[in-house]
């Protein structure tokens, strides 16, 4: 196991650099991104000269080309005061040697980018500009967090007893009526389904409000911007900004989206597993024993059945800091997915590149984590 | 001396029946499936034939009766630029249905190739593709097709008008990182082929390693990828409509399904039909091909099987086709 851990770890090192290494590259082909607005321009007064140009570049660190540009963003440029002159890139606007240091690092060595590697991942260009990226992620991981976990719990706890109760009771009414409901689920685009959910229950114009003249719910933003209208469900509630009646509140509509569709596919998933089980012969031993049958589920199917949920639970884990991109954009929660949007609609790289590498990280760690688990729990897999 | 002969009569008076035959009276059958087939069959015929189908220039804009209510003339209303919405739909259709079609095929042709090549050889060919595939597979997926379609997006292909030229390029991105999910399956299927013993009799008559990929790897392992085919018909309508609903797909004033959704926020709630009918169509192309596996899926399996053998266990299948669905559709979230 030891050894096995050992193999995996360096294995994982080296996905994890090969993809920071496509992330990187590929963004620097990527057109677009802050010095491309400066060199627009319609006359000579107003375009900026070839060394003011180099002087944004150097102030970002773009001057230094996609190779050396990928070791100081991986590993700091704080060490690279050692690299000699005639290696330096020469610049194609003002075809001279920079160093490869950025000024700001010149001047002080505390201003200098750790890079990656230890945790810095750079500026901000234009989400919050200059604003570190590690703090503008932070600032909105909360929000994801609180969406993602109530979401895959609230599934969790539903899908689990429906996939048992379905496998158990194959081909009953019940079974076919969830079978219907997971179709619908899974073949129910999620911004659809938002837009539909909010057309129905958000705002003061929905028919749940105008019609039934029950209290509506916020329809976007995580928190309240001003102070909520008569009707609304934050109005009863008598929620003030920020508070946590407020978030909740907020969060109940894209919460049951995610559930509802995160329900369907693990229910299903539940449901086919079981139905495995239920074939084995254990299972066949212990009804002939003659233990009842609620017994046999409990005690002798139920436990094996939960062993390919570890799969969908450790890959949440990804999921859980990424958020869901596409529900966080209708809703307007602002969460990482969401920013992730954002930042690549407004080519800020940066922060793009951040959520990937983390993202990557942890789909590798999950992976890891899943098939460890796995051994925990099923001792007849071994790794050797 | 009677035993033979009734063996005889007996053969002699079972018809043999092809497999298509068998395939296509399972699936009339199925009353669900053949509805979802004529849906289907709806919109490509509506895609196929859009100039005849809409009544007006989807890019028409028309000031007048801009966020008009349905009526007789606009069946389904007009948009926000006075445009007919149902004329809109049927253009929409084109697109999505073409990057549809387009994206599944390739994918699940080079899934299958380099998925055979990567099982049969085993071997550093096999390490080289299947640590390349899950370094794919190491980066979400809805991220990673944003980010390129982000990057890809100013690319035009010379000589194709503007919505096609995009459209190749969302392909493209699609099947880059669509062909992994066959790859694994189908290596999956042929490694536990290649030990048996008609890969080593063929191996024996003198076959070359390309010929049985071809005539014994690739056909053995194709009712999955069938599967595969069938729910990506789903999947991928799913989310090149989630790409174009981000800003990142098909750029308006280009209709399609996911981007006719982008800018409805505004007047949902007195104009709702903007935002459902397009959705609608997603959803039902969607849950056809659904209907589709998991009815007819398993029928085409078991009319294929040996010994009447019910489920798709007989097949090797590393996964049931409930856990395909659950885990195609964990990428679109």
């Amino acid at each position: 196991m030891t050894n096995y851990l050992i193999r995996r770890f360096f294995q994982m090192a080296l996905v994890v650099l090969v993809a920071s290494m496509a992330i990187y590259f590929l963004l620097w082909l990527a057109p677009g991104g802050p010095l491309d607005e400066l060199k627009l321009g319609a006359d000579r007064r107003t375009r900026f000269s070839a060394t003011d140009i180099q002087r944004v570049a150097e102030y970002l660190g773009l001057h230094r080309g996609p190779v050396w540009g990928y070791l100081a963003w991986l590993t700091g440029e704080d060490w690279m005061d050692i690299v000699p002159e005639n290696l330096w890139p020469v610049s194609d606007l003002t075809h001279e040697r920079a160093p490869l240091q950025r000024p700001i690092c010149r001047e002080n060595k505390a201003n200098c980018g750790r890079g990656v590697l230890r945790g810095d991942f750079g500026l901000s260009w234009y989400v919050a500009r200059g604003a570190p990226v590690g703090e503008v992620l932070l600032s909105r991981l909360r929000n994801t967090l609180i969406l993602m976990t109530s979401a895959t719990l609230l599934s969790l706890v539903i899908a689990v007893p429906v996939g048992i109760f379905s496998a158990v009771h194959q081909y009953s009414r019940l079974d076919y009526l969830f079978t219907t409901f997971t179709f619908i689920g899974t073949a129910m685009p999620v911004f659809w389904f938002g837009l539909m959910v909010i057309i129905l229950f958000g705002g003061n114009q929905s028919p749940i409000y105008k019609i039934f003249n029950l209290p509506y719910l916020p329809t976007g933003n995580v928190t309240l911007v001003r102070s909520p209208l008569a009707g609304s469900v934050l109005n009863i509630l008598n929620a003030k900004p920020g508070s946590w009646i407020d978030i909740a509140v907020h969060a109940i509509m894209p919460t049951i989206v995610l559930s509802l569709l995160y329900m369907a596919g693990w229910s299903r998933y539940m449901r086919s597993s079981m139905l495995e089980v239920l074939r084995q012969d254990y299972v066949r031993t212990a009804r002939a024993k003659g233990l009842i049958e609620r017994l046999v589920i409990a005690k002798h199917a139920l436990r094996n059945s939960l062993i390919p949920l570890i799969t969908i639970v450790v890959f949440q884990l990804p999921g859980i800091f990424g958020g869901a991109t596409i529900t966080e954009t209708v809703f307007n929660w602002a969460g990482m997915g969401y920013l992730y949007v954002y930042a690549l609609g407004a080519n800020d790289y940066p922060v793009a590149m951040a959520f990937l590498f983390i993202s990557a990280v942890l789909v590798v760690i999950a992976t890891l984590l899943g098939d460890i688990l796995y051994t925990i729990v099923d001792p007849r897999i071994r790794f050797s | 001396m009677a035993v033979a002969e009734l063996e005889r009569e007996s053969l002699g008076s079972v018809r043999e029946e092809s497999l298509s035959k068998i395939v296509f009276r399972r699936f009339i059958r199925h009353k669900l499936a053949v509805a979802g087939m004529f849906v289907v069959l709806v919109f490509v015929l509506a895609a196929l034939f859009a100039p005849v189908v809409a009544p007006f220039n989807p890019y028409k804009q028309n000031l007048g009766p801009a966020y008009g209510n349905p009526s007789a003339q606009h069946l389904l209303g007009t948009d926000e630029l006075g445009r007919d919405v149902f004329s809109r739909l049927v253009y929409a259709a084109r697109l999505s249905l073409f990057i549809t079609l387009i994206v599944n095929f390739t994918t699940e042709t080079t899934g299958t190739i380099v998925g055979a090549i990567s099982g049969y050889f085993f071997g550093w060919v096999d390490i080289v593709i299947q640590r390349f595939v899950e370094l794919l597979i190491s980066i979400p997926t809805l991220p990673l097709l944003l980010f390129f379609s982000a990057m890809l997006r100013g690319i035009t292909v010379p000589g194709l008008p503007d919505e096609w030229s995009q459209a190749i390029i969302i392909s493209g991105v699609l099947i880059a990182f669509g062909w992994t999910g066959s790859t694994r399956i189908v290596r999956g299927m042929v490694l536990s082929l290649r030990g048996q013993e008609f890969t080593q009799a063929s191996r024996a008559l003198g076959m070359n390693s390309f010929q049985i990929i071809i005539r014994h790897m690739i056909p053995n392992s194709l009712a999955p990828v069938i599967v595969g085919l069938t729910l990506g018909l789903g999947n991928v309508i799913v989310l090149e409509a989630a790409l174009s609903f981000l800003g990142f797909g098909i750029t308006p004033p280009v209709p399609t399904w996911g981007n006719m959704l982008q800018n409805v926020q505004e007047r949902m709630w007195q104009q709702p039909w903007l935002a459902f009918y397009p959705g609608l169509c997603i959803f039902l192309t969607c849950w056809h091909s659904i209907i589709l596996v998991t009815r007819c899926g398993m029928r085409l399996t078991r009319a294929s099987s040996v010994d009447g053998c019910p489920t798709w266990r007989c097949f090797r299948l590393p996964v049931a086709p409930d856990c395909l669905l659950g885990l195609w559709w964990r990428r679109r979230r």
